[in-house]
């Protein structure tokens, strides 16, 4: 393979230089969905480019038309970096979980739980802004790492597939908590939990700037922070390299001396924590109350928005970015273009299914390669 | 049977395999080979670990292409691309490692892929599972393969498994069957029943290809037998008109191993001590029963016996790889026996595993990340909890230097991407460099060639005038008299003998591995 490069058509020569495939193969994925897509908004008989434009629009990368009182780019922008924030915690846990070779799909209910918890110690307490905010964050840590480590302690110790240990823990959270919700926390008009105190909220609301009001999230700065950490704790700590000696191969890495149960269940408390940040910044940032009986989607997404990053933190920092975009300019792109908001959430779907491909795109291409170089 | 030979050999040739060649990184495997097979004989295909013999007639078989040369089945030019192409062609193959779905019946596993179908009020289709477990029972009676068609795999037995795969063949109608090594995991008892068979196969017409490399099982049943040394075809031989010792010499060829200059033992005090080991297997089989024996300083201790009887996880169980049923292990006079694996290595215990590509290494880390697997917690690859990559890469390029580790894509290259004989050099590095006072090496040369052999026994001969206690075991009979100075034989998890290296014959060991001669 690493002769391939001399030979073969430039674009598969682009796409086939494996040190840069991490990049390049997502790239590839989305390239074929907005193709996809392209289609589909020709056959509604409309034009792609101004359908694509309006996304973009509508979720503030480049200027609309006009603009309402006291909103910009700018705001538009920001708002979607406060829906943003939610899913890169989600799928840095979903990464995390990756590279120690596990699978967790119970984000949604980690999510859930931990945005409950700090929902009810902290969003209905009179604390001041300075302690209830930190007190959510800590909260959303721990209540997530729990949930994450029972999973781990369960594959570790009963030898409990985490998919199946993590689904019904969803099932059991969603319930649950719904149960609470309805009968003691309820808001008799918005049928939701009661909305939460303004200081535990994580997103600063209406924070006036020249003649804007706009919404600030803490959090993001937080997630981003968190991904470059993570980042360096799997290239260069201790547990991190651990871990992803675990995640290829358990054998080998009990020969070399390493705990897997230790690991395991600390990769699934990391990944638990994360989902947690994700709960808090989601519940308590994006939104300010529960709504019961429903699992949000952010844990779900998160699995194929992590593929779609190549599991690495800093790429899944871009891939968030990418979908909560997509799936945030859906409404405006609807009302502009005349196509309907559903459009965008196929488009969304689109990438996101060609992005659980990636292994496979990856695979014909080395194939396709390997194939003009036997000629 | 003379008679039977005489009346099934044809001068048709079945199959012609000519001037094939076929490379993989780092080595050729076979190079430019030509054989030409005759209906209705057996043919053996002999060589040493590592000679190319599977390599070759995994080709004919459909698994991998040659890179040069053609194939021709009865007089016709074929590509044989898949496994299902050599199916059509009634080519059948019994792997040495099996391929059976573990919770399928006998014969569900039989008819896999072609099963008789019948239609349920005439249009729902279903497997037919009762006409298939009779057409099982007949088949395994006509050729003596005695077997119960409703039985799961996963209750099998090797033999009885190895009888499955052997009947799958059959039930496709193949006419050419290929036996890769199918003794290595068999009794004496075992085989003899299944050279039997073979010659019943024979007899009905079947076109054997037998790929061994013990000589008595040619001499006991194969027609003509062609020889492969290093990839290259050194001779067909008439099998009744040759002697084993000269098939011997063909086999090992001109490059006879190098007797690895072994100065005199000079034992010192006990490092390794077990007493009364006792291990399970997952399935809660007693695998070793009650074994006992300790290894000085500067004193390879071997440990002898068929593949599957207990040798392995005598290492496992010592390194701490696999739980201690009952027994005690004592390191320096420190009790082991419970001890996680990573206070042993601490302890003093290097191991080289028998399976070096999913234990030894992690194929998908680097060369250097490898060569580190054991160390990585340790000055100066890390420190605190912050790894050191530039110690790593250093530290990679010291060992590649002094240990003549080949990887195309230098320290930060994938193991995956190196030679079978360059992992095997990675793993001895890295754990010779450990500095451990106990160094267990389980089959170190296998599928290596004779220089990385030559290499690896040298660096063994150091380690133990260096006064470590070594402990080797091995499959091949000619590596535990070359290199032991005590010789442990095991049989059915059972030590049957320990003696002194000097005061006893192969002859003997092989006996005794065979469990003829008790102790």
């Amino acid at each position: 393979m690493p002769d391939s490069n001399r030979r073969g058509n430039p674009l598969l020569r682009f796409f086939g230089n494996q040190r840069w495939q991490f990049i390049t193969i997502p790239l590839v994925a989305i390239l074929m969905s907005l193709i996809t897509a392209s289609i589909i908004v020709l056959i509604l008989g409309k034009n792609p480019l101004t359908t694509f434009q309006s996304l973009l629009q509508g979720s503030g990368f480049i200027p609309k038309p006009n603009y309402a009182n006291f909103k910009n780019v700018f705001t538009d922008f920001v708002d979607t970096v406060d829906a943003v924030t939610p899913m890169i915690f989600a799928s840095l846990a979903v990464a995390v979980a990756f590279h120690a070779g596990l699978f967790n799909i119970g984000v949604s209910g980690q999510m859930l739980l931990s945005g409950f918890v700090a929902t009810i110690v902290v969003g209905y307490s009179p604390l001041p802004a300075v302690l209830a905010k930190p007190l959510v964050i800590i909260i959303g840590i721990i209540v997530g790492a729990l949930v994450g480590g029972l999973i781990g302690f369960l594959k570790y110790r009963f030898n409990i597939n985490e998919v199946v240990a993590a689904i019904m823990l969803n099932y059991i959270i969603q319930y649950t908590i719904s149960f609470f919700i309805n009968t003691r926390y309820v808001d008799p008009v918005s049928r939701q939990s009661r909305v939460i105190s303004s200081a535990s909220r994580l997103t600063l609301l209406n924070v006036p700037y020249g003649d804007i009001r706009m919404r600030i999230p803490i959090a993001f700065v937080i997630a981003i922070l968190l991904a470059i950490f993570l980042w360096f704790f799997f290239a260069k700590m201790k547990p991190g390299f651990e871990m992803k000696m675990v995640g290829l191969n358990q054998v080998a890495s009990r020969y070399a001396g390493v705990r897997i149960g230790k690991t395991l269940i600390m990769a699934m408390m990391i990944s638990g924590a994360l989902a947690g940040l994700a709960g808090v910044s989601y519940y308590l940032g994006f939104f300010s109350s529960i709504q019961p009986n429903v699992l949000t989607s952010v844990g779900f997404d998160a699995i194929a928005v992590s593929l779609l990053g190549n599991s690495h933190p800093i790429g899944v920092i871009f891939s968030s970015w990418l979908i909560t975009a997509l799936s945030r300019g859906g409404t405006y792109m609807s009302s502009m273009v005349g196509i309907r908001y559903e459009i965008a959430a196929l488009i969304v779907g689109l990438i996101l299914l060609f992005s659980a491909m990636s292994q496979f795109i990856r695979q014909r291409i080395n194939a396709l390669i390997s194939r003009s170089d036997r000629r | 049977m003379e008679e039977a030979r005489v009346r099934m050999k044809t001068d048709e040739y079945i199959v012609e395999m000519k001037n094939i060649t076929k490379r993989f990184p780092g080595v050729v495997a076979n190079d430019d080979v030509s054989i030409s097979i005759k209906k209705g004989e057996v043919f053996a295909i002999l060589g040493e670990n590592g000679a190319g013999k599977s390599t070759l007639m995994s080709m004919l078989f459909g698994m991998y292409e040659p890179d040069a040369g053609e194939i021709f089945v009865r007089g016709e030019k074929v590509k044989i691309d898949s496994p299902n192409e050599a199916v059509r062609l009634d080519i059948g193959m019994v792997h040495q490692h099996f391929k059976l779905v573990e919770n399928y019946t006998v014969s569900e596993s039989i008819v896999l892929g072609i099963e008789p179908i019948k239609h349920l009020l005439g249009v729902i289709p279903y497997v037919d599972i009762k006409s298939a477990n009779k057409a099982v029972q007949e088949l395994s009676q006509r050729y003596g393969l005695e077997i119960e068609p409703t039985k799961k795999i996963e209750d099998l037995q090797v033999y009885a498994r190895q009888r499955v795969e052997i009947l799958k063949m059959l039930y496709r109608e193949a006419e050419i069957l290929i036996f890769d090594e199918p003794t290595a995991v068999l009794t004496p008892q075992e085989i003899d029943y299944l050279l039997g068979i073979i010659e019943k196969l024979r007899e009905s017409g079947k076109t054997i290809i037998l790929i061994t490399h013990k000589l008595e099982e040619i001499k006991r049943v194969a027609d003509r037998c062609a020889i492969l040394n290093r990839g290259k075809l050194v001779d067909v031989l008439d099998v009744e008109t040759t002697s084993t010792a000269e098939m011997a010499r063909l086999m090992v060829g001109r490059d006879v191993l190098m007797e690895v200059d072994k100065p005199k033992a000079q034992f010192g005090e006990e490092v390794l001590i077990v007493e009364n080991l006792f291990v399970e297997d997952m399935n809660h089989f007693a695998v070793v029963k009650d074994v006992s024996f300790s290894v000085r300083r500067g004193e390879i201790f071997a440990i002898a016996g068929v593949s599957g009887n207990g040798q392995v996880e005598v290492a496992d169980a010592i390194s701490g790889m696999l739980p201690i049923k009952s027994g005690k292990v004592s390191l320096n006079g420190r009790d082991i026996t419970d001890l996680p694996v990573k206070e042993r290595t601490d302890a003093g215990i290097s191991y080289i595993p028998e399976d070096r590509q999913s234990m030894g290494l992690i194929l998908d880390l680097s060369l250097a990340e490898n060569l580190v697997l054991k160390s990585y917690h340790d000055a100066p690859y890390s420190r605190g909890e912050i790894l050191n990559k530039d110690a790593f890469l250093q530290h990679a390029k010291e060992m590649i230097e002094a240990y003549d580790i080949r990887s195309g894509g230098g320290a930060t290259g994938m193991v995956r991407q190196m030679s079978g004989g360059n992992q095997q050099k990675a793993i001895v590095g890295r754990e010779i460099e450990l500095g451990s006072d106990l160094m267990i090496f389980v089959q170190p040369t296998r599928g290596l060639d004779i220089g990385a052999i030559t290499g690896i026994r040298e660096r063994m001969i150091e380690q133990r005038a260096a006064g470590k206690a070594i402990l080797l075991i091995s499959l091949e009979l000619d590596e535990i008299m070359a290199m032991a100075d005590t010789i442990g034989v095991m049989y059915s998890g059972e030590m049957q003998k320990i003696t002194s290296a000097d005061d006893i014959t192969s002859e003997e060991v092989g006996e005794y591995m065979m469990g003829v001669k008790h102790a």
